[in-house]
């Protein structure tokens, strides 16, 4: 009983701590360099490896700035200076493998290789730009967009 | 050659359009796969689009939404997406281990897999790794449920000892219920004795 008393509390605050983080997360910051910052619900805050990414969040570098991340698709987003790029839209089933996501590249420079979502399904991993939108059927390729 | 041409172009795309004023905003280019399959991106909707299939074959879409498509060398590619690419995190890569019969010890043939586990683990940044246990089908299904769960968490806990942040770690068992290996219930099998680990 001793074993069950010191279990289950651990067990519940796992639970609950799992479901919250895996609710939204969307992604973890892998790396970064010069300044990187997360803008979230209106809030800017600089990013560091590490940091999960949720849907809707925006990621911003400085004129010396670039970072790389993971998406739990196993898509790899990195960026170069000066660029902006929002988490439109991002759904994965990690069980059928099937999901759909949209990302704009406001500005700036963005590589990427694609993950199990355009695997899956070609086409629905879309990537956005002010001018044109990309259907990716696979895998690496990289986009910059110029104001 | 390349600016007197661009400068005809700029000219004609002028004389076409009244304004004149369509610029370059975005600039796709498609890049080789690692292991070199097949690979394409569509650029633009239903009223004007192109599809890339070839390596550094590119996409310049102006402010109208019209396209011009070129290839460009490796070399330009990289110039053009230097810091980008160089941010890239590396590929995720898994990993496979093999355990003794009804045990948590991982045979000996498989500790330089492990020992390889260890080694990617310590050189990356930011580490997020996901171990799955797995059994044979000897046994009840309750008992391998436990069994492959405690071989997960043994390699969690081996992950942890080695300062990696236990946020970061999942461990889950999925008992007899994803074999490697097709077979009767009751079967010893060592192949489906095993923890797959995926490292991202």
């Amino acid at each position: 009983m001793k074993f069950v008393s010191q279990i289950v509390p651990a067990a519940i605050f796992a639970a609950l701590a799992f479901s919250v983080s895996s609710a939204a997360e969307i992604g973890q910051i892998k790396n970064t360099t010069g300044q990187v910052f997360l803008l979230r619900n209106n809030e800017q805050q600089p990013a560091k490896p590490g940091d999960t990414v949720e849907q809707a969040d925006i990621i911003i570098t400085g004129a010396n700035g670039s970072f790389g991340m993971t998406l739990i698709d196993g898509t790899r987003l990195s960026a170069g200076p000066n660029s902006r790029i929002e988490l439109k839209q991002f759904r994965f089933n990690p069980t059928t493998q099937e999901g759909e996501s949209l990302t704009e590249l406001h500005r700036g420079t963005l590589a990427i290789v694609s993950g199990q979502i355009a695997k899956r399904s070609p086409g629905a991993m879309k990537v956005q730009t002010p001018t044109t939108i990309l259907g990716v059927r696979g895998t690496r390729f990289a986009v910059k967009v110029e104001e | 050659m390349i600016s007197l041409r661009w400068l005809v172009l700029n000219t004609l795309a002028a004389s076409l359009f009244v304004s004149g004023c369509t610029t370059v905003n975005t600039f796709v280019v498609l890049l080789p796969e690692d292991g070199g399959a097949a690979s394409a991106v569509t650029v633009g909707d239903n009223s004007q689009s192109t599809v890339l299939d070839k390596p550094y074959s590119t996409a310049a879409v102006d402010t109208r939404g019209g396209i011009e498509t070129k290839t460009i060398t490796a070399e330009e590619a990289n110039r053009m997406f230097t810091d980008a690419l160089a941010a890239q995190p590396p590929q995720p890569i898994s990993f496979t281990l093999y355990f003794e019969s009804n045990s948590i010890e991982v045979t000996p043939s498989s500790q330089p897999m492990l020992e390889a586990l260890f080694a990617e683990v310590a050189k990356r940044q930011a580490v997020e790794v996901q171990v799955t246990g797995h059994t044979d089908r000897v046994g009840s299904d309750a008992d391998n449920d436990r069994l492959s769960l405690q071989r997960a968490e043994a390699v969690r806990t081996m992950l942890i000892q080695r300062g990696i942040n236990s946020n970061f770690l999942r461990a889950v068992g999925r008992g007899e219920r994803e074999p490697l290996i097709p077979t009767p219930d009751e079967q010893a099998e060592p192949r489906n004795r095993r923890v797959e680990v995926i490292v991202r």
